[in-house]
């Protein structure tokens, strides 16, 4: 049935019809409906799931790190510093291969101070070894997170749902949530394929001397060459069910594209608008979404761009010290491939500012006018002018 | 549809597992901070005048155990039902509990507990502590004790010395015993079955009392022939005198508590003053009340500087009793049928004096007529003997908090001076204080003779206060407590949602009026278990079993008692914060 609900509470919606059996987390803005909604459900009694309250982020991951060794189907939520202050245990969620789902909504991390859109916190977790996937819209976000369960519990590797602050958290759209029987169709209960039990004790993760770390380490890159397919299968069954999929790239009006503007979030929504304004003018001008980080998926990348002669990526985050963070990616991603066009890296729309279709257009006659990339990334929309709250020091 | 793919199947995913123990890895050698059992002293049994072990107590209530609750007090005052309801109950003053929301009850469990043991006849069990050897051993050694005077003193005195081994034989000038208990508080207070039934307990355990036997100057000379010792719980038996003009025209307060009790003096209607400020004179007024009599309490200085319990006072004027503050009589003219007291005003030099009350003066000539049917006087009271006063100066004399050790003059008897008269607070409780320190020292003479008893009695205090604990002089558990006080800020209070305290029910004022009936009702027992349970049980364990179970490293295992294994235990200190109610510590290693 079709709802006009917030973007965050979508992906309440789809942990409730998951039927998670333990959620913990901690409040940090721009998250915080997620888990409040999640925390209601849970003492009105929609959901028959615990939801542990702790005092920080670190204790979250912990708490949920716990309950997916015992077995339980786990989701938490959090945001920028929040997920910063996780990070040890992100690393830890993979490493002992628990399909923990967590929401991440992309806020820029401090100081000064933001509680805003910004990409740098996910990106800045690359490697721990959570697969992560972006999402556009409220429908995605909910979608997404019910492919998570199933793409995690597959993998025996976490997931993290990434979503625009506010853009996305924040905006309510026409959302449509599914019945629970067709939930359940598609998200039959987890079945750990290794879990504590107190019937037949036994110690997980603990010391891996040298003669096994290595071969521990290969193994979980065994698991994350493996999720293309077990995406692409999660995706036939949600598709089967529910008429939807969304690819783990998507490449819209790519095929003759001379251009190729690269992005991942909300932006996306507004570059169609902008190709296909650029299109009707006759530019030969096509887009590529960006929704798995991790894995990179670099085949279908390289399919998808092979006739373009210049990607121009759009970055909401930043590398300090080299550029943008997907630019980087999709150029080491090219590199060895049969055909390489030129990747132009663009930052714009950080902490929360818009990205509206006269950037979007500006980073496409840059890309356009230029022979070949700049070394440094190009910033789009810098205001020359001193901020009332931020002197020059 | 296939939910497992098939894909993973052949892919790897090692991760590291064991079934073996990790037991090699020994995390004790990272500990620089040491965990341990470590039982604390609770606020109010510091406070206790009888030491009652009162975390204990009300653990064992809201455990639902009521006999063995009953057993814990038994161990430190032989009166549960009778102090539940006359103690004056500073342990409330100081309950942690009353820092989060309000105090425990602790004397209405108190009561509840005592009440339970009367109605289902708890049997006393025997011996108290260690075990049948130790307390046969004890009775082949038993002396003879003479008692004088069977008010609470004397019965604690006699009640502890039987539990010693020793053979008592109690003496009272009144046709019944119970002193104080018996003839000075009022049936509204303390039910006359209630006392009969834990005096008679005391019966029950081979003490001998003798009525209407007074105790006499010529009984204490020959008394080294028939007896070891002897205990001088007298009290006071003789009102203070006015000595104003007139004062001859005025009843004796405390004589006048006695009749009643007795059944005579039951004159109804009139008017009536009772002058002085103390419990007793609280007492006859509204015995007075309760008769029908107009009553009016006339105190020379303010309310706040009466000596009779604040409770008592609020509940007296409730009942319809009037105060006049800041005046005395000076004179009291009349005949038999109508009194004139000239009261004189008085006036406040100074606010507050050591013992915290203010300092008054007469007020120039100020004065007023007071005109009633009678008048009582409660001013006061002093020992009807000499001798019944312990000895200011002799060079043998031992003071301790509560009692004063002597020997007779000519016969070199030890002489032990108790109750009332060496108590530093005069209630009921300081009363079984006094009988058990002189239990104490009585014993620890004839044991180890009189050098030993200073250091006897450090030893069991409770605290470090100057409560005494019986069970600590025998060698009880409680022996190992930690004298430390637990304070609000150790206690985990996350554990203890909050509660309101239980209320028993009370007749109305306008009830009150009417009888003498018992003012206050007890808790019900699923009240007391529930009460009980807001206990924090401060500095006890309570076998909560969060120390085991929140060990990160399962170093915690139980054997017979919990034990912590020092070669896992790497001293992260998270059992002692989790320990609700501070029964543990943490310390650091000595290298």
């Amino acid at each position: 049935m079709k709802e006009v609900v917030e973007g965050s509470h979508a992906v309440s919606e789809a942990v409730r019809l998951a039927r998670v059996q333990v959620m913990s987390a901690y409040p940090i803005t721009p998250q915080t409906h997620i888990v409040e909604a999640l925390s209601e459900y849970c003492a009105q009694g929609r959901m028959t799931g615990r939801f542990i309250c702790v005092e920080s982020e670190h204790s979250a991951m912990a708490a949920v790190i716990g309950a997916a060794s015992g077995g339980a189907r786990t989701f938490t939520a959090t945001s920028s510093h929040g997920l910063a202050l996780m990070h040890e245990l992100l690393h830890w969620s993979s490493a002992a291969r628990l399909p923990i789902v967590m929401a991440e909504v992309n806020r820029a991390l401090g100081p000064g101070w933001n509680i805003w859109m910004d990409q740098t916190d996910s990106l800045a977790q690359r490697d721990t070894g959570w697969i992560q996937l972006y999402c556009e819209d409220g429908q995605e976000a909910l979608d997404t997170t019910l492919l998570a369960f199933r793409l995690a519990e597959s993998a025996s590797l976490p997931v993290m749902v990434v979503l625009d602050a506010f853009f996305l958290s924040h905006t309510y759209e026409p959302v449509d949530i599914p019945d629970q029987t067709a939930v359940d169709r598609f998200l039959p209960p987890y079945r750990p394929k290794v879990h504590l039990d107190t019937r037949e004790p036994f110690a997980l993760s603990q010391m891996a001397p040298p003669g096994c770390y290595m071969e521990m380490r290969h193994d979980i890159q065994a698991g994350m060459r493996r999720v293309p397919d077990l995406y692409t299968a999660a995706e036939n069954g949600f598709e089967e069910i529910f008429g939807r999929r969304y690819g783990m790239l998507e490449a819209y009006r790519c095929e003759d594209a001379e251009i190729i503007l690269a992005m991942a979030g909300t932006a996306v929504s507004t570059s169609r608008e902008v190709v296909d304004d650029l299109r009707d003018r006759g530019e030969k001008v096509g887009l590529l979404k960006i929704r798995m980080f991790r894995p990179f998926p670099t085949d279908l990348l390289r399919h998808s761009v092979s006739n373009a002669q210049k990607i121009a990526v759009l970055d909401r985050n930043f590398c300090f010290g080299l550029g943008g963070i997907f630019a980087q990616e999709i150029r080491a991603a090219l590199y060895h491939g049969e055909w390489r066009p030129s990747v132009f890296s663009y930052i714009s729309g950080m902490g929360g500012r818009d990205v509206t279709p006269e950037i979007i257009k500006e980073v496409y006659g840059l890309a356009k006018a230029a022979d070949r990339p700049e070394t440094e990334s190009v910033w789009v929309g810098l205001d020359p002018a001193t901020c009332p709250v931020c002197r020059t020091a | 549809m296939t939910y497992d793919p098939e894909i993973m199947t052949e892919t790897p995913m090692r991760i590291s597992r064991s079934n073996i123990s990790t037991e090699i890895n020994k995390t004790g050698s990272w500990r620089f901070v040491r965990p341990g059992y470590d039982e604390k002293t609770a606020p109010c049994s510091s406070v206790c005048p009888a030491g009652e072990d009162i975390a204990r107590i009300e653990m064992l209530v809201g455990q639902g155990m009521f006999p063995a609750a009953w057993e814990t007090i038994l161990r430190e005052n032989p009166f549960p039902a009778v102090c539940g309801r006359v103690c004056f109950h500073p342990c409330e003053g100081v309950c942690n509990r009353g820092q989060m929301d309000s105090p425990v009850g602790i004397h209405h469990l108190e009561r509840v507990i005592g009440d339970m043991a009367i109605e289902n006849a708890y049997a006393v069990p025997h011996p108290f502590y260690g075990d049948e050897v130790e307390a046969n051993r004890r009775a082949t050694h038993g002396k003879n004790i003479a008692i004088a005077g069977a008010g609470p003193a004397g019965l604690s005195a006699a009640y502890f010395l039987a539990r010693l081994g020793h053979a008592c034989d109690v003496f009272d000038a009144d046709s019944e015993p119970g002193g104080v208990l018996r003839w000075g508080i009022p049936w509204y207070r303390l039910p006359e079955d209630t006392l009969k039934a834990e005096i008679s307990r005391i019966v029950d355990m081979g003490v001998n009392i003798y009525c209407r036997k007074p105790v006499t100057g010529e009984f204490l000379a020959g008394a080294a022939t028939s007896y070891d010792a002897v205990f001088l719980g007298c009290g006071h038996g003789r009102s203070l005198h006015m000595g104003i003009p007139g004062a001859d025209k005025v009843q004796d307060g405390l004589k006048y508590l006695h009749d009643i009790r007795r059944g005579k003096n039951t004159r109804t209607g009139g008017t009536a003053a009772v002058i002085g400020g103390g419990n007793t004179a609280v007492d006859v007024a509204r015995s007075l009340i309760r008769l029908g009599v107009d009553t009016v309490i006339v105190y020379r200085r303010r309310r706040q500087d009466m000596p009779a319990f604040e409770h008592e006072i609020e509940m007296a004027l409730a009942e319809g009793v009037r105060l006049m503050e800041l005046v005395t009589p000076v004179r009291i003219d009349g005949d038999d049928d109508r009194l004139s007291l000239t009261l004189q005003q008085m006036r406040i030099t100074d606010m507050e004096t050591a013992g915290g009350r203010c300092r008054v003066v007469p007020d120039g000539g100020r004065t007023r007529i007071l005109k009633v049917d009678r008048a009582y006087s409660a001013i006061g009271a002093e020992p009807l003997e000499s001798w019944s006063r312990p000895p200011e100066q002799q060079p043998d004399l031992l003071k301790m908090s509560h009692c004063t050790l002597s020997t007779h003059p000519v016969s070199r008897l030890p002489l032990v001076f108790g109750g009332d008269l060496t108590v530093p607070v005069k209630s009921v409780t300081d009363a079984v204080a006094s009988g058990k320190q002189a239990a104490m020292m009585l014993d620890t003479l004839f044991r180890e003779g009189k050098t030993g008893i200073p250091e006897r009695i450090a030893q069991c205090q409770v605290g470090g206060g100057p409560a005494l604990s019986m069970e600590i002089y025998l060698s009880g558990s409680r022996k190992f407590r930690n004298p430390t006080i637990v304070p609000y800020t150790a206690i985990n209070t996350d554990y203890f949602p909050p509660a309101d305290r239980a209320v028993p029910p009370m007749t109305s004022p306008s009830e009150r009026r009417a009888s003498f009936e018992e003012i206050e009702g007890g808790y019900s027992p699923e009240t007391a278990v529930k009460e009980a349970a807001r206990c924090f049980n401060c500095g006890i364990c309570n076998d909560c079993d969060n120390c085991r179970l929140y060990c990160p490293e399962v170093a915690i295992h139980i054997d017979g008692t919990r034990c912590i294994n020092l070669d896992y235990c790497k001293g992260c200190g998270i059992c002692v914060v989790e320990c609700p109610r501070n029964a543990m510590s943490l310390e650091e290693e000595k290298s």
